[in-house]
């Protein structure tokens, strides 16, 4: 009997360790997050190890990122009560070996197709921009480095390091990139171009920039406005490059693809949006619709 | 009738073997494989740079097969976060707001703060003033120096303004020519060539001997040694290995002190974007191991991976040089005479299976490295291997035309005929 009862307090005390099993920590949160342990709740702090039995409380606009223990990091964006034992999933640990690992690489790596560029939109794109030294409370994606515009709407957008509620634009005209000649406060984090219209004169070239409110950032991007004549020139030489047969919705892709290469993005929306209308079907039109949208932050 | 397919098997095996052994004792196969050394040789003391143009080469030139390892098939398998190790962002903070965070750090108690900057010489004097407070009454606080040698050739901890004879501090150099190169190894110690007494601490070295006895005692003895780093973990924008506090975050009290508690907190500069290359360094971690690409890795995530491998007793050995030779020898002779084998009696299929024979040996003698490279942590050099493996087939060539004149001239015996194909 008492063998009995040693062993089946050892396997309810196995149960009970597994369930508590997980550890996550708090690596970083934005906004107001708290944490509820042992029915006490106090305020998120960076750093602090939580066992599963914890629960996490993400206000509207928070964001809180965990680690699991040996598992992968995973981010809550939107508000609500998270208890922990509900992300189980995220810390399991794949066990694979170096070996399958090894072979699963050479075998990816021999059958790897070389793709193409209308499949793969990004791996061929010229848009990149280049590394950067230092960095700022702000991040200006380098794909927007140079934007060039003609007509349409896309945005200035970029990305905040800083927990912060107001961002400041500024234009430069290309003669004097000390005193802007438009500056805005903004909270969102992006300024449309058609915003601008007011301020900007085609045939002219403009920088721009934008900072957490009070701060500076000295990293400016181009903003090339065209002439009509100009854009449709180009557009022309584009949809001269098209192969006999072409489709509608073909030649739209292959047109937004190349205005894209080119940097006039507002004017590349207007295409993928025509392919994808033109054949709805076809399901990588959409999805690059949709990837492109995501990208530029086009809503 | 059909033979089972256990006898078919053990046919085809024994086939194999056959094709392997049967010229493995030949004198042909041994000459054969002396003269790939001999080319080895003789190419490698040319001393032009004849790679110049070659873009193969020029690509490879920074490779290293088991970078394959961290890049992409190893590193994987450890996921968890090093709690001995805290990082503090000191972003682009000036002196003030260096010292400030100094203090800040130093409040939450930490058993050793490294500060991974130079601080070149004198700046504004009341921020210098503050910042030279703060280290003073900081008795834990270990400082970033580079080892350099004097006018007198002497070896000297330079680059920072604030060391006095009171103050930590440690070396922050790694053995690289230049930045572009990938960081493989450091020195726990650096000594002067010529004065033994002298002797520089890396900053890894300096913080483990405040830190932790045990693991310090395991670098002690590592005077001018070049020792191999074992990269564990990695800080990209999907994979934090290391927990990374951000100044302000620390300033505002949103950090849980438990985090510091005797742990080794670093400061720097540190950067998950990947378009920020500042302060960083190329490691075997790095995505793309071969060919062009971006530094990877701040360098103070290079010296917590430092400090992970001695807290984890995790060192890599070297293989001997003479090992790596002894294993490129069996190899190429191994192959040389499966070559032999096809070159003589089956002439038509020697190109194809001989191209099948290099794709497969390439890929198991790189699995094999990287096998013994996890399991034993060991560093086997295969590269001999594979040159020997390439370069046999042509040398075959070589070696034929060879044997058939010392055939003519001093009637040497081989199984090589004047026009046998």
């Amino acid at each position: 009997m008492k063998k009995l009862l040693f062993v089946s307090l050892l396997l309810s005390s196995a149960v009970f360790v597994q369930a508590q099993g997980a550890d996550f920590l708090i690596y970083s949160f934005k906004g107001n997050v708290s944490v509820v342990e042992n029915n006490a709740e106090a305020k998120a702090k960076v750093g602090k190890l939580m066992n599963s039995s914890a629960t996490i409380k993400v206000a509207n606009g928070s964001a809180v990122t965990l680690i699991c223990n040996e598992a992968a990091m995973f981010t809550i964006t939107k508000g609500g009560t998270y208890p922990l034992r509900n992300f189980g999933d995220s810390c399991k640990v794949s066990k694979s070996s170096v070996s399958s690992n090894y072979v699963k690489y050479v075998w990816a790596q021999m059958t790897k197709s070389s793709g193409s560029p209308g499949s793969n939109r990004k791996a061929y794109m010229n848009t990149v921009g280049a590394v950067s030294r230092s960095i700022n409370n702000v991040w200006i994606d380098p794909r927007l480095d140079t934007v060039n515009y003609c007509d349409g709407d896309v945005p200035l957008s970029w990305k905040s390091y800083a927990d912060a509620e107001e961002f400041e634009f500024f234009l430069f005209s290309s003669t004097d990139i000390v005193n802007p000649i438009y500056k805005t406060t903004v909270k969102k984090h992006k300024v449309p171009v058609s915003d601008l219209l007011g301020k900007i004169k085609p045939g002219n070239t403009y920088y721009w920039t934008a900072a957490v409110k009070g701060e500076e950032n000295d990293d400016l991007k181009v903003l090339n406005y065209k002439k009509k004549e100009d854009f449709k020139s180009i557009l022309e030489t584009i949809k001269a490059q098209g192969v006999p047969f072409e489709g509608e919705a073909e030649q739209a892709y292959r047109i937004a693809f190349m205005l894209e290469d080119a940097h006039f993005l507002a004017e590349a929306h207007d295409y993928y949006e025509k392919a994808a209308t033109a054949d709805e079907a076809n399901v990588l039109y959409r999805s690059t619709l949709m990837s492109f949208r995501k990208d530029y932050e086009i809503k | 009738m059909k033979k089972p397919l256990h006898k078919r098997l053990g046919h085809g095996v024994k086939h194999a073997h056959r094709r392997v052994t049967k010229y493995l004792m030949e004198r042909d196969t041994l000459f054969a494989t002396l003269w790939v050394f001999i080319f080895i040789f003789v190419l490698g003391s040319i001393p032009l740079n004849l790679g110049i143009l070659n873009p193969v080469k020029l690509g490879l030139k920074d490779f290293d097969f088991n970078d394959l390892y961290y890049s992409k098939v190893g590193n994987k398998q450890k996921n968890d976060i090093d709690s001995n190790i805290v990082v503090v962002n000191i972003g682009r903070a000036d002196r003030e707001a260096i010292a400030m965070l100094v203090e800040k750090t130093a409040s939450m108690g930490p058993k050793v703060i490294g500060l991974d900057v130079l601080f070149d010489g004198p700046r504004d004097p009341y921020q210098d003033s503050l910042l030279r407070e703060t280290i003073n009454k900081t008795p834990n606080l270990v400082l970033a120096v580079k080892y350099l040698t004097d006018s007198s050739h002497k070896l000297i901890a330079a680059n920072n303004y604030f060391k006095n004879d009171k103050t930590l501090y440690g070396h922050v150099n790694f053995p690289t020519h230049g930045d572009k190169e990938t960081i493989r190894s450091y020195y726990p110690f650096k000594e002067d060539d010529k004065e033994h007494d002298i002797i520089i601490p890396s900053f890894t070295t300096t913080l483990l001997k405040q830190y932790n006895q045990e693991a310090y005692h395991r670098i002690e003895k590592k005077i001018n040694k070049e020792t191999i780093i074992s990269y564990s973990r990695t800080l990209t924008e999907h994979k934090k290995q290391y927990l990374v506090v951000q100044p302000e975050d620390l300033m505002m009290d949103m950090v849980d002190s438990s985090s510091f508690k005797n742990r080794i907190a670093l400061l720097a500069y540190v950067n998950d974007n990947p378009n920020d290359i500042e302060d960083k360094k190329f490691t075997p971690m790095n995505e793309k191991y071969a060919g062009k690409s971006t530094p990877d890795m701040n360098g103070i995530i290079v010296h917590a991976n430092i400090l992970s491998m001695v807290l984890e007793n995790n060192f890599i050995k070297k293989f001997p040089g003479w090992g790596n030779w002894l294993l490129a020898i069996i190899v190429c002779w191994l192959h040389m005479s499966f070559f032999i084998h096809y070159y003589l009696e089956s002439h038509i299929w020697f190109h194809l299976a001989a191209k099948i024979a290099q794709v497969l040996s390439a890929i198991f003698f790189v699995w094999l490295g990287i096998e013994i490279y996890n399991r034993y942590h060991v560093k086997v050099n295969m590269k001999y291997s594979l040159i020997t493996i390439v370069m046999a087939v042509d040398v075959i060539y070589f070696y034929e035309a060879w044997a058939t004149w010392m055939h003519k001239k001093y009637h040497y015996n081989t199984v090589f005929k004047p026009h046998h194909h």
